[in-house]
């Protein structure tokens, strides 16, 4: 195992790559003389740019370019920013197309969340003393074939259902400047509510197997302090939302959230820049360290309009208490998520219009725009000037990477002065630490866009 | 047979398409063994491979170590999608990173990015931005049952159901991103750039499908990688003025502002780029 390559006169211990997450990383464990744990950090290694191909760009461009910042949230990246430009441009988005959108938004929570569990999360609960070989979702096959399939199935219904209502799954080309390019036609609605419905069991099941594998988990393993700082998301009317209305945040020390309007939000972010990473850490300008992402959006709760979603929710805080603040807690925030959004794409889907104006063109003109969203991973930021001609003079991305990041390594500093003893760093250890970093749900194209 | 995966400078979707092929990627994968795949095991090591999955291009100093490392080791290597096979978006700018570095604190990021081929022999090139999970899963089953894998070797206009109408009034052609407006109508019919004609089909035509041009993801077409005779840019012009009925000229002044379009994904690829060098403008 290649975690040693100790550098600085034994003082710094690598662990590269992290695996089970999406893009390049690694995992420094500073000492002290002494050799104790003195910091652990968390470093992305790849660096992607897209804002900075922007620039200069004609506005109606950009979104395609920003759906490359990232694979897996492409889509949230192109939505935010053709929000950003039509808000440039001043530009209102017809009520048809906002709705499709939205049902877009919320069928690819549901499939990328369904694929971090599959793929990311579920080993280290389901095979958690495992060596590397079993570890991994091929392991779980072969201890669960069935389970595994069922899972499977909904993540390949929710798929094929984007590729009917969207064009395709990953670059969702109906979403254009302006609006969408056609609304789907009573057929395809059809089939797309065939496929949601069939995977509701499977969905049910996910969420009880994800409670009983976070009970076994925090039993077995040491769960460590709470989280620090606040958690923080996109609401409307005080309850979670990806297309919200503001920013809401609440400490997971206990008290009641505080609501930002997007102009008090964007005016308080303050970006810092380190040498050790590609990473540009965000701060919330007067509160601590920030959570975003499904574990903050299941804290400030889910609406009436989804109650499965609700009641699961209710019935796992009476086992565990509110706020939901220790890292066990990802896996069963993605799978109640996983449910919030199902739900909420099955009402979209029996709402949807099938007729009327999707679109509207663009007058792109000189001026500033922004949006901001939640994604899978959290709060997604897209902020675009735009020239006389219409060209991008600047571009701005800040995403949820970047807003977990003090907290993420705050948090992996203390499991690592709890978990690691000296500069021999175990398996064991190693794996604790990768597990720690895991439940922040990493993206690191995301995060250096 | 060991099959495993890397990623350099990407940006995860050409992986999360392979994913999303869902139970029979997992069943193939059980039947074998995963050498190296951070997305997928606890590896950390880079061991003999006879299957890698390469993704992504080369843009920074630990990216190319890691390349050459594998190609190093390992039998065949594919080029898995458009960033990997031409340099893809990374091509678009010239990136000039705005802060000091210390190239031993973290990689050197290279100005240009350069496709895999330009730093490793590559046995198979499968393109798509990302490739359609379908694609990908079958030839990824294929190199580990041994077979040769399905060529897609026909035009995104061959799969496109829109159909050309009958010439009208030519139009200035334009790369607007806006919706088709007629139904069913081939978009360069409604003077909108879409690139079918010179790209490589296998997506099911699913962008111009919902109304929308195809921006040519899926890299050149058999056709136009043929010759030195063809380009993105000829055959493109040569296929507007055929079918809006305008004159060559005219679409070739038209389509030559709009070469960073039509070179999206190409243009840091010098098979791609050969013909029109020096004329897509790059930041
Ligand atoms: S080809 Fe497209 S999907 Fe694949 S890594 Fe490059 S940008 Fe991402
Ligand atoms: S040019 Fe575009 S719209 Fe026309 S047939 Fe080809 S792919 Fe279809
Ligand atoms: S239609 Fe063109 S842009 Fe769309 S997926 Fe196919 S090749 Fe890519």
């Amino acid at each position: 195992m290649n975690v040693t390559g100790n550098e600085l006169a034994g003082q710094k211990v690598r662990i590269y790559p992290v695996t089970r997450i999406q893009g390049r990383a690694d995992i420094e464990v500073l000492f002290d003389p002494h050799h104790n744990v003195a910091e652990a950090r968390f470093r992305a290694l790849d660096y992607r740019g897209t804002d900075r191909m922007a620039v200069g760009m004609p506005a109606q461009r950009v979104p395609q370019v920003l759906s490359t910042a990232c694979g897996v949230c492409g889509p949230f990246h192109k939505l935010a920013s053709c929000m950003a430009v039509e808000s440039a441009c001043g530009t209102r988005v017809p009520a048809a197309a906002g709705t499709l959108r939205e049902l877009i938004c919320w069928l690819l929570l549901a499939s990328s969340h369904l694929a971090t569990i599959t793929y990311c999360a579920l080993p280290d609960f389901a095979l958690p003393t495992s060596d590397a070989a079993v570890k991994n979702v091929t392991g779980i096959y072969m201890v669960d074939q069935e389970f595994v399939s069922r899972l499977s199935h909904a993540m390949t219904a929710i798929y094929d259902t984007l590729d009917i209502i969207a064009g395709n799954r990953f670059r969702i080309p109906v979403i254009l400047p302006g609006g969408v390019s056609r609304l789907p036609a009573p057929s395809e609605i059809e089939t797309a509510s065939a496929l949601l419905a069939s995977c509701e069991d499977e969905l049910r099941e996910t969420v009880r197997l994800a409670e009983m594998l976070t009970r076994r988990e925090s039993r077995m393993m040491e769960t460590g302090t709470p989280l620090p700082g606040s958690y923080m998301c996109s609401v409307t009317d005080g309850l979670a939302a990806l297309l919200g209305t503001e920013v809401a945040t609440a400490p997971f020390a206990g008290g009641e959230p505080r609501a930002l309007s997007f102009d008090e939000f964007l005016s308080s972010l303050v970006e810092e820049e380190i040498d050790w990473t590609f990473v540009k850490p965000l701060t919330v300008d007067g509160f601590d360290c920030q959570l975003v992402g499904p574990l903050a959006r299941v804290n400030m709760g889910f609406g009436e309009d989804t109650p499965l979603a609700a009641m699961e929710r209710a019935r796992l805080l009476e086992q565990w208490e509110h706020p939901l603040d220790s890292e066990f807690f990802f896996l069963m925030s993605l799978a109640l998520e996983a449910v919030w959004a199902w739900e909420k794409a099955k009402r979209l889907l029996s709402s949807i219009s099938y007729d009327g104006e999707c679109w509207t063109s663009l007058a792109p003109a000189a001026g500033a725009g922004r949006a901001v969203i939640d994604s899978p991973r959290g709060l997604l930021v897209h902020q675009v000037e735009l020239d006389a001609l219409g060209a991008v003079s600047d571009y701005r991305v800040c995403s949820p990477l970047q807003f977990n990041y003090k907290t993420l390594n705050e948090h992996l500093t203390s499991v690592a002065a709890r978990t690691v003893g000296g500069i021999d760093i175990g398996e064991s250890a190693a794996a604790r630490l990768q597990m720690a970093v895991r439940s922040f749900s990493p993206c690191v194209p995301c995060g250096t866009h | 047979m060991y099959v495993s995966t890397v990623a350099l400078g990407a940006c995860g979707g050409c992986e999360a398409s392979l994913l999303a092929a869902g139970e029979p990627l997992v069943s193939l994968l059980s039947e074998h063994d995963i050498g190296f795949s951070s997305l997928l095991v606890d590896r950390r090591s880079i061991t003999p491979s006879d299957v890698v999955l390469m993704s992504g291009c080369v843009r920074n100093a630990e990216e190319l170590r890691l390349a050459e490392e594998v190609a190093r080791t390992s039998r065949k290597i594919v080029a898995v999608g458009t960033c990997a096979v031409y340099g893809g978006v990374a091509g678009l700018r010239r990136l000039e990173i705005e802060r000091s570095q210390d190239e031993d604190v973290l990689p050197r990021v290279f100005a240009e990015a350069r496709p895999l081929d330009q730093v490793m022999s590559v046995e198979m090139y499968v393109p798509g931005c990302p490739p359609p999970t379908g694609i990908l899963f079958e030839t990824v089953k294929a190199l580990m049952e041994g077979v040769q894998p399905l060529r897609h070797d026909a035009t995104v206009c061959s799969e496109c159901d829109r159909r050309v109408a009958r010439r009208g009034p030519a139009r200035a052609v334009s790369s607007s991103s806006g919706p088709a407006s007629g139904e069913g109508v081939c978009l360069l019919n409604e003077s909108l750039l879409c690139l079918g004609p010179v790209t490589r089909g296998g997506c099911n035509a699913s962008c111009p499908s919902v109304g929308t041009v195809c921006s040519g993801c899926r890299g050149p077409s058999d056709a136009v990688l043929s010759s030195q005779l063809h380009s993105l840019y000829s055959d493109m012009v040569s296929c507007v003025a055929r079918t809006t009925g305008a004159r060559r000229d005219k679409v070739a002044a038209q389509v030559e502002g709009m070469l960073d379009v039509v070179y999206t994904y190409t243009a840091c690829d010098p098979v791609a780029m050969f013909k029109v060098r020096g004329k897509v403008p790059r930041g």
